[in-house]
């Protein structure tokens, strides 16, 4: 594509280490993420609140501890910013065919070629804020035509639709708003020089002697003569998700909150891969480190649902009896399928083919998987073992047309061959000698005092006697 | 009679409601054949009622309570509308079922019986069910689980049976029917729109050589928009 025609936003986080430590920061509360500095744990950020009470990032955390006793910080964790920029970037590939990475807290995306998905740039952009925020991420949005001068404004939430606007808007910054190296600034900050248009205005190859070649490398990428150099990001290719409770808890509607989250991004990334959910594990982590619970949850149709899928945890989360207060939960989406889009019905509008395999879900969300059943014959002759139970909704053709009666009993019962009237029979079953089961068996239709009518077989081999096996009603 | 077409038409505005209280003459309510003419003629709303309980009381079990029903489940499942049977005391014969046309990939059967009530009437919500059968967990039925199933059924348009035990009793409901089977097999009316005092005989003929398989499924028999069925008085 030319330079000309892309226009990229770069979406900037800038409380990311922040939010990646105090991942769902429901409670209120001074707030802050500390990193080790030269050995000494220094304030990287603080929420508003702390920042109320008088803690500063950049102060150490003692001292911050000192001034705000109540404070509660944690120590930065780039693994969980890294997995917070991922979701950033699932956000964003849902509106852009190419997304990449600008570590540690800004993802890049092309909308010149999405400009008219969503009716223009602005409701894009909006949609991009909001969904982001919908995932606790507040976003500060920079638009540019060059992919490093978007990374730069976003920073400063500034937009530039054109090239001039573009190279007006970098020129307007301050030297310090350059991400350079300490010593790079010093060297610029030392020639007097305060705003990038300044730097820029001055030659070529003095800018290079006086301060490395790398950084007219970098000018150049902002101004748009260069193009910088981007590898695209892919969603991942299996979904595996771990979401901290803000609280530790036991009860289901403080989880279903989090398996609501949880949820929109599960949805997002099937939505960007095209496919539907088969089966979801969902393990619930306990805060006293004692054994996690675990459940499964299957799905008769491959889809995602988000309202049934959180009904279906909920009647999950009634059937489970949790020993302590979970702190995590963790959901891995095991196996998916191509995605079939739903389908209605012409005639009443009403998606039939789709609620079923929804009843289903839920009743066996309930019952468990063998609690449901469909009923199926197989080829044997001897009846206790010519039928069987199979999963729900399974086919499954039939030929034999011997008289059977409508119940079966799970095990033939003796009986005592006085209390029956012989109606009907007798009808011959001698078989099972491959498998050392074998029998001989008469069968007759009966009547017993009651007015009911059995089915009961003489046997005359390898026990004697009558047995009932079945009811004819 | 000048008088005698205005109130046949009130009669017909207010036949369109099932819901309406009007003394002894209830109205005629929505039914489903049950496949035997016999049998439809002798039941009180010439089938079974939709949308309405169906309590049947056999005197104990496997006097026909299923063979009673074989024809509409071959009919709801041949059309596509999945029957659930909840909690049975045995095992239904897939032979014997698939003989009377029953589609077996259209049948459930819940064999949890802990949480009977609460599939039964997850069933009936959905409305997608052409016939739900409950057979209700040993001890004491709770009225007020009746009384939910009840509420279920009124929003689906399919038969709602609950076969009790011959030791339970049925709680104070609203069903439509109730029947009692007694040994025989007869049928008796317990509770309906209309009391008939003959029972009516199964006979043999419900219970082993049953009509071939009938693959052209039957409409509904909604007595309530037949003009003739309204005109014809029941005592």
């Amino acid at each position: 594509m030319k330079q000309g025609s892309q226009l990229w936003a770069g979406l900037h986080c800038p409380a990311l280490p922040l939010m990646a430590v105090w991942q769902l920061s429901a409670i209120a509360g001074p707030l802050a993420v500390h990193d080790s500095v030269r050995g000494q744990a220094r304030l990287l950020q603080v929420n508003a609140l702390a920042r109320q009470h008088g803690a500063r990032s950049g102060q150490s955390l003692s001292q911050a501890l000192a001034v705000l006793p109540q404070l509660q910080s944690r120590p930065r964790c780039r693994r969980a910013e890294s997995r917070m920029l991922d979701q950033m970037a699932l956000i964003a590939y849902q509106h852009s065919h190419q997304v990449s990475l600008a570590p540690p807290d800004t993802v890049l995306l092309e909308v010149g070629g999405s400009r008219r998905l969503r009716g223009g740039l602005g409701p894009l952009l909006d949609r991009l804020r909001d969904e982001a925020l919908g995932a606790g991420l507040q976003l500060r949005i920079g638009l540019a035509p060059a992919a490093s001068a978007a990374c730069l404004l976003a920073r400063y939430d500034r937009k530039a639709g054109d090239l001039t606007a573009m190279q007006q808007a970098i020129g307007e910054l301050a030297i310090e708003h350059l991400m350079l190296k300490p010593n790079q600034r010093k060297a610029v900050h030392d020639c007097g020089l305060r705003r990038v248009s300044e730097l820029i205005a001055l030659p070529r190859a003095e800018r290079a002697r006086r301060f490395g070649t790398t950084l007219n490398r970098h000018l150049d990428e902002l101004h748009g003569d260069l193009s910088t150099p981007l590898a695209q990001w892919h969603p991942p290719e299996a979904f595996e998700l771990r979401l901290e409770l803000p609280v530790p808890t036991a009860r289901s509607d403080a989880l279903m909150f989090v398996f609501n989250r949880a949820l929109d991004t599960l949805g997002r990334w099937l939505e960007v891969r095209d496919q539907g959910l088969n089966r979801l594990n969902v393990r619930l982590e306990r805060e006293d480190g004692g054994p996690a619970s675990a459940f499964d949850i299957g799905l008769a149709r491959p889809g995602f649902d988000q309202d049934r899928l959180l009904e279906l945890i909920q009647l999950k989360l009634d059937g489970l009896r949790l020993a302590g207060d979970i702190d995590a939960i963790k959901l891995d989406a095991d196996s998916t399928a191509e995605r079939r889009p739903a389908q209605s019905d012409l005639l009443d509008g009403t998606n039939r083919s789709d609620a079923w395999p929804a009843l289903l879900d839920r009743l066996s969300a309930r019952l468990g998987e063998s609690g449901l059943s469909s009923l199926a014959p197989t080829a044997d002759h001897r009846p206790e073992h010519a039928w069987t139970w199979v999963p729900p909704g399974t086919s499954s053709p039939c030929q034999d047309s011997r008289p059977r009666p409508s119940w079966l009993l799970p095990a033939p019962r003796p009986c005592r061959r006085e209390h029956l009237v012989l109606e009907d029979g007798p009808e011959r079953i001698e078989s099972g000698w491959w498998d050392g089961q074998d029998c001989l068996r008469d069968y007759w239709i009966a009547r017993d005092g009651k007015g009911r009518q059995l089915w009961v077989f003489q046997e005359h081999q390898p026990r004697h006697g009558w047995f009932i096996h079945g009811l004819f009603g | 009679m000048p008088s005698s077409q205005p109130s046949s038409s009130l009669n017909a505005l207010l036949n369109q409601r099932s819901d309406l209280w009007r003394g002894r003459r209830r109205p005629q309510a929505r039914a489903l054949s049950s496949g035997r003419a016999d049998l439809d003629r002798w039941l009180p709303d010439q089938g079974w009622p939709t949308g309405r309980l169906i309590e049947l009381m056999p005197a104990c079990f496997g006097l026909g309570e299923l063979g009673l029903l074989l024809p509409v489940m071959a009919r709801q499942t041949r059309s596509a509308q999945p029957v659930i049977l909840i909690a049975p005391p045995w095992i239904p014969c897939p032979q014997r079922l698939a003989r009377a046309g029953v589609a077996l990939d259209q049948l459930i059967v819940v064999r949890d019986t802990r949480h009977a009530f609460w599939a039964a009437e997850q069933g009936l919500k959905s409305g997608l069910c052409g016939l739900v059968m409950l057979w209700p967990p040993r001890g004491r039925v709770p009225e007020r689980s009746v009384r939910r199933l009840q509420l279920a059924a009124e929003k689906g348009q399919a038969p709602a049976f609950v076969c009790y035990r011959p030791d339970q009793s049925a709680p104070p409901s609203l069903a439509a029917l109730r029947l009692a089977i007694h040994s025989g097999p007869t049928l008796e009316v317990l509770r309906g729109n209309a009391q008939h005092s003959e029972r009516f005989h199964l006979g043999r003929s419900n219970v082993i050589a049953w009509p071939g398989v009938r693959h052209t499924p039957r409409s509904i028999s909604a007595a309530v928009s037949d003009d003739s069925a309204v005109s014809i008085a029941r005592p």
